[in-house]
């Protein structure tokens, strides 16, 4: 091969720069197609100091999904504003007391200084957009939603092994907006409140994995170690008052019985190695408790029956059932392992195709199989065992008139509408969705272009 | 002397004008005249020397007619009419016999210009029959109906209703079928409007002062997010029906099937969705009728324009005070517009095959 053509390919590219310069001034060209690659220029090392690295950090905001961040009043200077005219959204607060009967067709927004539960655990895709857009994080509550909360409290005396409750309906009927609703009462009612709103990111491989012999399953750290913390963070009132009741021993320390259970928690938080093993440890230990009852919520839930985008080292796939978490909440969901006190809630999400909820876990919650159902269609016996007990819980797929009045009027409200404020214009929208809330939202108040 | 006479009787006889002999009139007691010039059949009407006797009767008895019913209009003081009368007065429309049939009629030939003559003659006596109509004079008015009959073509309703849709029809529960069509879909639309509830019904005729007043809600100002609507009674009023909390309204709403899918969910983008609820935005009858609709062929704007005609010819049926808004909004319009086809010497319809100098 000639130089020429070892340079185009690149192989030689670490080669010094000394040997290259007197050939290659000959035969390189400008033309991008024929330039040959350009050698890594090879620098001495030199000392570099970290103190401009962090302030490029600090500007940085939280990682959001990309959607845009309003800027703040204090930048909008221009009078097409209207700053001085800024009113805020006022809307009573979402409190146990308040969720009446009475309360159904309300708007309420999740009170500010509780609402750690929206930062710490982050929110699923679509509700994060709509915050993004609207002046607080509020919701409305609807009569599905008085419902679940009055079996969520019946369900606080008993054990999650009558109350493993899943949330089914349509694509837009508001399943992640009631599951929130669901997790914020339960944090005002001093549950311990576990919440994963995004579950397909346990197993869409987009964490690292790594293989536990003891267990024989993969755990996954990281994501393992940001679920303590922001466990520890949301429920830190409570905790303080329980103590684990076996003893954990790990590889370079123990964690006693009678020691806090906060104590276990800072452990995995501190060490990622020991985080899938802390965590559940500490669902174990959260199992075992009787003081307080125990919410385990999780969106996505179907994406907990799909086999994994990870693969082991033969290049197959990893079902999700060998993944630590993943496993650990399917035996709650199943029943295998039971909280003495409180509810399991998953939340079936139909918007993503590649997750979608599998046969065995269609056929026991009584739903109509999106294909072929017939005897001949493999069914896995695990995902099946996995799958028993399970109750549905329907969600109306059509919003009443007052409830889409109530969105209609906290959008309106916050002025993120470029529509007309009109009876005709919201009968119109909501005819044309149907009485489905995402569609209305998304599509008929925020996309439409009919006056 | 014959030959005399002959002459003189030839002279007498035709150029009697000229140069008639004298002949005294003593001696013509006596002679006898030869047989008698035959009687001729006196023709029925003068017109029969015109060659075209049975046109020109036609002709002038409808010249006749038209001016007795000038002279007897007038006498009424209906001629001359005032300008803004003119203007007001109903379209006539028409429909007489072709010249062919015409000239059937009159077993003779007929040509232009004597067809339009007669034409003429025919619809100023149309005019003033209109006049006599609009006046109330009905006898009269029959009376110039019974000439124009016979001019009249057999089929003059069925070509007269040529372009007017038949009315639609409501079946026993009071659902219109209508049918709409775009591009190549076509839209089958079952119309109904909507029932009110038992419990409304029941609500609507029996509200009792206690039944109001327990139903008024506790709420507190914060929770009323339209403030302008008190959620009790009117303050300072404790008797009455201002004392009373206003009775929640229960809002109708429109639900439209589509194939028995939903609409939302048989037609996906929005642009669809609002094209087939326009009619009802238009006419303001939002929450009035359901719709159930099969729709078939064409892809989704044809089936979406296909559904929206549809139902605006429902909605102008079932209230046929909104037809002229759709009329105007080009909603009750089917949409001629189709795939153009595709011409010999270009890639499609308009695109052109690369233009190549040489």
């Amino acid at each position: 091969m000639s130089l020429v053509t070892a340079l185009r390919s690149g192989r030689i590219a670490h080669a010094p720069a000394a040997t290259l310069a007197p050939a290659s001034a000959i035969t390189l060209q400008s033309r991008g197609y024929a330039a040959p690659a350009k050698p890594a220029q090879k620098t001495a090392s030199k000392f570099k100091s970290n103190k401009n690295k962090d302030k490029d950090k600090d500007k940085r905001g939280p990682r959001d999904s990309g959607a845009f961040r309003p800027m703040s009043v204090t930048n909008l200077t221009h009078p097409v504003f209207q700053s001085e005219q800024r009113t805020q959204l006022k809307l009573p607060v979402f409190r146990p007391e308040a969720i009446t009967a009475t309360a159904a067709t309300k708007a309420m927004a999740f009170p500010h200084e509780e609402s750690r539960a929206l930062k710490a655990y982050g929110l699923p895709r679509n509700i994060l957009v709509d915050y993004l857009l609207l002046a607080k994080p509020c919701s409305v509550v609807r009569q599905v939603t008085v419902d679940m909360l009055d079996q969520l409290d019946g369900a606080a005396a008993s054990s999650s092994k009558d109350n493993r409750i899943v949330l089914t309906g349509k694509a837009g009927s508001g399943k992640s907006y009631l599951m929130l609703q669901a997790v914020q009462y339960c944090i005002q009612k001093q549950w311990l409140t576990l919440y994963i709103p995004r579950a397909i990111s346990l197993v869409n491989s987009s964490t690292a994995y790594a293989y536990d012999a003891r267990t024989q399953t993969y755990g996954q750290p990281a994501f393992a170690q940001q679920l303590l913390k922001r466990f520890a963070d949301v429920n830190a009132a409570l905790l303080q008052s329980l103590t684990v009741q076996n003893s954990y021993p790990l590889e370079d320390r123990t964690v006693p019985t009678g020691a806090p259970l906060a104590d276990l928690i800072n452990v995995g938080a501190e060490f990622q190695n020991y985080a899938p093993t802390v965590l559940n440890a500490m669902l174990d230990e959260l199992a075992l408790q009787t003081k307080y009852p125990v919410l385990l919520a999780v969106d996505d839930f179907q994406a907990l029956y799909c086999t994994s985008q990870y693969r082991d080292p033969f290049f197959r796939s990893v079902k999700s059932y060998h993944l630590m978490l993943p496993r650990a909440l399917l035996e709650f969901a199943s029943g295998k392992k039971t909280l003495a006190r409180g509810a399991f809630l998953g939340a079936l999400s139909m918007q993503d195709t590649k997750y979608r909820p599998p046969l065995e876990l269609i056929e026991a919650l009584g739903l109509e199989p999106l294909g072929p159902s017939n005897p001949y269609v493999p069914r896995l016996p695990e995902l099946v065992e996995y799958a028993k007990g399970l109750k549905n819980f329907p969600v109306p797929e059509q919003l009443t008139v007052d409830e889409a009045a109530s969105i209609y009027d906290v959008w309106q409200q916050s002025k993120a509408l470029h529509i007309p404020l009109a009876d005709e214009m919201f009968l119109a929208k909501y005819t044309e969705a149907n009485g489905n809330a995402g569609r209305f939202v998304k599509h008929g108040l925020l996309e439409t272009v009919a006056m | 002397m014959n030959i005399a006479r002959q002459i003189a009787g030839g002279a007498f006889r035709f150029r009697a004008y000229a140069t008639a002999a004298y002949v005294p009139p003593a001696s013509l007691e006596g002679m006898q005249r030869a047989r008698p010039p035959p009687i001729k059949p006196k023709p029925e009407s003068p017109t029969f020397y015109s060659g075209r006797a049975n046109y020109y009767d036609q002709l002038l008895a409808l010249e006749d007619a038209a001016k007795q019913t000038k002279h007897a209009l007038q006498e009424l003081q209906l001629l001359p009419l005032p300008r803004f009368a003119q203007q007001n007065l109903p379209p006539l429309q028409a429909v007489w016999k072709n010249k062919d049939d015409l000239a059937e009629i009159m077993e003779a030939n007929l040509t232009t210009s004597r067809y339009r003559r007669l034409i003429g003659q025919l619809n100023q006596l149309n005019e003033y029959r209109r006049l006599a109509e609009v006046a109330g004079h009905m006898d009269l008015a029959v009376r110039i109906q019974h000439i124009l009959e016979m001019f009249e073509r057999e089929n003059k309703d069925a070509i007269l209703a040529r372009g007017k849709s038949k009315p639609v029809k409501f079946d026993q529960y009071g659902r219109t079928y209508t049918v709409g069509r775009r591009k190549e879909s076509t839209a089958r639309v079952w119309t109904i409007a909507v029932q009110p509830s038992a419990d409304e019904q029941a609500g609507s005729s029996s509200t009792t002062p206690a039944q109001g007043e327990l139903a008024a809600p506790v709420s507190t100002p914060q929770e009323s997010l339209l403030p302008s609507q008190p959620a009790t009674g009117i303050p300072g009023f404790t008797s009455g029906p201002l004392s009373l909390a206003p009775a929640p309204i229960k809002v109708p709403t429109t639900n439209i099937l589509v194939n028995g899918m939903p609409l939302v969910d048989f037609f996906p983008h929005l642009i669809d969705r609002e094209r087939v609820v326009r009619p009802f935005r238009i006419a303001g009858l939002l929450g009035a009728y359901n719709v159930f609709a099969l729709v078939r062929g064409g892809g989704s704007t044809g089936q979406s324009g296909a559904l929206a005609l549809g139902i605006a010819k429902a909605l102008a049926a079932h209230v046929p005070e909104v037809e002229p808004m759709l009329r105007k909004a080009k909603l009750l319009k089917r949409d001629p517009r189709s795939v153009e086809r595709k011409k010999t010497g270009r890639a499609k319809a308009r695109k052109a095959y690369t233009w190549v100098k040489r």
